[in-house]
């Protein structure tokens, strides 16, 4: 019971970084139908910016609690958004901008390839090797509620996912540019016949969206301690599962659908390994754990052949 | 606006029979003496004689030897029969300066540049790849040249009675003729003189002068052939297009050509113009495309004879990377069904690659015995191979079923989500059920195939060389007779629109479940040729990357085009897996110019080297090849008509075709425009 409980906290602040990211992906397709298979590796450009700037203040592993920290984690987590954001902004403006209006299939390729080199870009900048963020909550930081033991890590990260969360539907429900972005989602062109400036508009939505990808980098280094150039394509891939799951296009279902992977994810360790004599049998060979791709993509499978446009997404019936 | 006109009453050919005889003797000229200078193709023969004159003066092997002679004989057979269609098929309204700056850029250039490079011609391919567009950019900004833009499509299209073709075929046989006398004038020439500079045996003068007469009878016969390949392309008066028959009666005839008038309307009137002979770009032409398409196959046939000849040392590891890369093409081929003809988007399609591997894999070693206690030898196997090509594909194509039932419903990116699961999944459940498929190790020990005393090993890469080949004609030929059948037109009305074929009376889920169940059978062949050649299968040889180079195959190569898909296949392969690895082993040199660069950027990023930024250069090029020709290397006709199809070429003056034949004014022109 208590090791449910425990994997569930896990499991809640790992869906909160899926849902963190799975936002990004929804907000792009919804606004210009395009899967950005580069948002992953943005994602993962934002854990090495955090890195070198928390490497750049010498911070080291468990640390103290003085200004320097402070100033280094502010400075991270803004200098992972910010630039994060900006390289969402000249990816869109070089790669998806001149495909507007291609075929479909146009843009998607040209993901790919800014992917891939986004991909090698991290290969180039730190290695191939996986390198080790200092932990900034060490081992010890964890308290007690009854037998159940969580992590302050995982408080942290739920906690701000929540604040950035909250922010953007703030913004996108309460503000003038969130109600353009929801025109321009809803319509294009109708929107540009109102005065929104869609250009504008998409090029912001890539800057909120991948700002969101860089401070999910920056938590992401809370609570992981290791990071490589391809947790891009990993949580990526995860991710964009969950933008699906939930009803890509749509803001809750990310949410939601982050957090029921997040949460897959961790509870797949429960199930016992057929290999264990002890299990008797049941379960799946070599554990839970070593199938949790798989697991959630069946999961995934599932859902879309029950409700084929997600758990929250629109049924928009296809018309002539 | 650009009106296409049918003449009936055609004037004769715009330009005398002498310049053209000039213009095309000396376009084909040029690039045989430059390749022949190059390679000394005679040089073959002349050592094949002597090997038979004097069997110690010969320097290679015979037997190789007589085949590439072989070629080089059918080679030169070829080119003066094309000789004869090109004098035949030409109008001569596009100049012969043009027409020679056009040869000089796609025949001599390459041969060039391929030399350059020290004979490694993926590479000098490479570079030709760069050099052509910037080629196409030029001439279409230089007035010079574009002069002849504004003719770039044949204004009419003649129709021609008895005696304008026999005047073709006397052409024809005027061009061959013409072309193999140059040749033999030569050739005799260049040999005289070295016979007189005493570097030339006395034996060969026998040939020298078998092979001046031999040209010149052949070029008359050849160009005859030529002409009439060109004849079989016209538009004859009688209305019939294919021969020039007097039976058909009169009203047959109008009726015949009325029909074609309209078949002729609208924006397929232009690419049905440059199909029909005669023609302002007769290189282009259809005909044209028949002898590149003989030289090709005889080319790649005969390949591995040729190959020291042309390049040097180092054909065994040509061969193995050209046998590595042809299970790609293989897999495109599969991809652009599922992909091109029915516009599935499958992001995993490694899946049912691995599937295909595994199959072969578990069968083809001691696994199968260790798993059902059936014992089989592995000569036996070996030779089961050939049955179990079939089994397997129909496995995979089972499980192309299976796999595709639950993506029915779903439209676009869901569907490609759900294949990419499926091409996660399937990995990981060959990971982790390891006793049936022996986990991380893999299994090892897979057999390769066997026939009669042929060896099918990794020293000799020349059985899997033509083993390769011959999956790819088969395969390339089934995806011919499906894109001309009626699923495969079924499978391109579901990507245009999938209701109004459902409309139309199309069944869906079948069309749907036969694309890719048929994509999936041609992975399964590509994954038992895979595991058999490298002899282990394990999990981590299939990914998701994997899938994304198999899409960035069909896309760049052209969605739905057959030889566009081989094309993209081939130059994936080049840049993905081929150039930059070697890029490397040349850096390393340090007498190369690389060594420089490559030192001097290793300053800055202590981590580079050129295979590790592989990835950067191919999404780079994915990026730019989308940016600027989203339709792909060689699109299908259909799309280059979506993609670049200006508005206005797309109205069709109705009122013309209204006009019965009865009218007086049909005779004189059907306008359409």
């Amino acid at each position: 019971m208590t090791l449910f409980v425990q994997l569930l906290i896990v499991g809640l602040s790992g869906g909160a970084i899926y849902a963190l990211i799975a936002l990004g992906y929804t907000m792009v397709y919804g606004i210009i139908e395009l899967i950005n298979f580069a948002h992953g590796d943005i994602f993962m450009i934002g854990t090495f910016i955090t890195i070198t700037i928390l490497q750049a203040f010498n911070i080291t592993d468990d640390p103290n609690v003085n200004g320097t920290l402070v100033a280094a984690i502010l400075i991270a987590f803004f200098a992972s958004m910010i630039l994060c954001a900006i390289l969402g902004v000249v990816i869109e403006r070089i790669a998806y901008r001149p495909l507007r209006n291609a075929p479909r299939l146009a843009p998607l390729i040209s993901a790919i390839g800014v992917s891939l080199v986004l991909e090698d870009i991290g290969k180039l900048w730190k290695g191939l090797s996986p390198i080790s963020p200092p932990q900034i909550f060490g081992a010890g930081a964890v308290f007690y509620i009854g037998p159940i033991s969580i992590q302050v890590v995982d408080i942290v990260v739920v906690v701000v996912s929540i604040l950035l969360m909250v922010g953007l539907q703030w913004m996108v429900n309460s503000t003038r540019l969130g109600r353009a972005m929801r025109a321009v989602a809803q319509d294009r062109e109708a929107a540009a016949l109102m005065g929104v400036n869609v250009d504008f508009i998409i090029s912001f939505t890539f800057l909120v969206g991948t700002g969101l990808a860089g401070a999910a980098g920056f938590i992401y280094l809370l609570k992981f301690p290791v990071t490589t150039f391809t947790i891009g394509f990993d949580l990526g891939l995860i991710a964009f599962t969950a933008a699906v799951l939930g009803g890509i296009g749509n803001l809750y279902g990310a949410m939601l659908g982050g957090l029921v992977i997040g949460l897959v994810q961790s509870l797949v360790n429960l199930i016992p390994d057929s290999n264990n004599p002890s299990s008797h049998g049941l379960g799946l060979p070599h554990g839970g754990g070593a199938w949790a791709t798989a697991i959630i993509f069946a999961i995934l499978i599932l859902i879309l052949v029950f409700r084929p446009s997600g758990l929250l997404g629109q049924q928009t019936p296809e018309k002539v | 606006m650009s009106a296409v006109t049918i003449n009936t009453n055609p004037a004769g050919p715009v330009s005398s029979t002498r310049s053209l005889l000039i213009k095309w003797v000396i376009a084909l000229l040029v690039p045989i003496l430059v390749f022949n200078f190059v390679w000394q193709g005679d040089y073959l023969i002349n050592n094949v004689i002597l090997g038979f004159i004097n069997p110690a003066d010969a320097l290679i092997g015979t037997g190789s030897l007589v085949q590439a002679t072989i070629f080089i004989i059918f080679f030169y057979l070829v080119i003066l029969a094309f000789a004869g269609y090109l004098v035949a098929a030409d109008t001569g309204r596009r100049g012969m300066v043009e027409v020679w700056v056009d040869v000089l850029v796609f025949a001599v250039l390459p041969i060039l540049l391929i030399v350059l490079v020290n004979n490694n011609l993926i590479i000098g391919l490479a570079l030709c790849a760069i050099v052509w567009p910037i080629y196409f950019y030029i001439r279409r900004r230089v007035p010079f040249l574009a002069r002849s833009q504004a003719l770039s499509l044949p204004k009419s299209i003649s129709v021609l009675n008895t005696e304008q073709k026999a005047a073709m075929v006397r052409r024809a046989k005027l061009g061959g003729f013409a072309f193999g006398l140059s040749l033999a004038i030569i050739w005799l020439i260049v040999d005289l003189l070295y016979y007189i500079a005493g570097a030339y045996p006395t034996e060969l003068l026998v040939v020298t002068a078998v092979r001046t007469v031999f040209l010149i009878v052949a070029g008359y016969f050849l160009g005859w052939l030529g002409g009439i390949v060109a004849v079989r392309r016209t538009l004859s008066a009688n209305g019939n297009p294919t021969n020039g028959s007097d039976n058909a009666t009169q009203s047959d005839a109008n009726e015949r050509r009325r029909r074609q008038s309209l078949l002729l309307a609208s924006s397929r009137a232009k690419e049905e113009v440059q199909e029909v002979v005669p023609n302002d770009l007769p290189l282009r032409s259809a005909g044209a495309r028949r002898f590149f398409l003989i030289l090709l196959i005889a080319f790649v046939l005969f390949y591995p004879v040729l190959d020291p000849f042309l390049f040097g040392y180092g054909t065994a590891g040509r061969l193995a990377g050209y046998t590595d890369a042809g299970y790609y093409v293989i897999l495109a081929l599969g991809l652009n069904i599922v992909v091109g003809f029915a516009g599935l988007l499958d992001l995993g399609y490694v899946a049912f690659f691995a599937i295909g591997a595994y199959a072969w894999g578990i069968f083809g070693s001691t696994q199968f015995g260790r798993l059902t206690n059936i014992i089989i030898q592995p000569n036996v196997l070996s030779w089961l191979f050939w049955p179990m090509l079939i089994v397997t594909a129909l496995i995979a194509a089972l499980w192309g079923v299976i796999l595709g039932a639950p993506t029915l419903r779903l439209r676009g990116d869901y569907l490609a989500i759900v294949t990419l699961g499926f091409g996660e999944i399937v990995p990981v459940i060959f990971l982790n059920l390891d006793k049936y498929t022996n986990g991380t190790n893999g299994i090892v020990g897979v057999r390769s195939p066997a026939f009669f005393g042929i060896q099918w090993t990794v020293i000799n890469h020349v059985p899997y060389y033509y083993l390769i080949l011959a999956l790819i004609a088969l395969v390339i030929f089934a995806n011919v007779r499906l894109r001309d059948s009626r699923l495969g037109r079924a499978w391109i009305a579901i990507r245009e629109d999938e209701i109004a074929a459902a409309s139309s009376g199309v069944n869906l889920v079948r069309t749907k479940l036969f694309a890719f169940g048929t994509g999936a059978f041609f992975s399964g062949i590509a994954g038992a040729y895979f595991s058999a050649k490298l002899g282990n299968v394990s999990p981590d040889l299939f990914s998701f990357n994997d899938s994304v180079i198999y899409l960035a195959m069909v896309v760049i190569g052209g969605l739905g085009s057959i030889p566009g898909v081989i094309v993209g296949a081939l130059a994936v392969y080049s840049i993905n897996l081929f150039i930059l690895n070697n890029l490397d082993s040349i850096a390393s040199d340090p007498s190369s110019f690389l060594y420089g660069i490559d030192q001097f950027i290793i300053h800055f990023i202590p981590s580079f080297t050129f295979g590790n930024i592989r990835n950067l250069v191919f999404g780079i090029v994915l990026v730019a090849i989308m940016i600027f020709r989203p339709e792909g290397l060689i699109p299908s006709a259909r799309r280059r008509r979506e993609l670049h199809q200006a508005p206005e070429e797309e109205a069709v003056e109705l009122g013309s075709l209204d006009v019965t034949t009865t009218d007086p004014g049909f005779e004189a022109e059907v306008r359409i425009e």
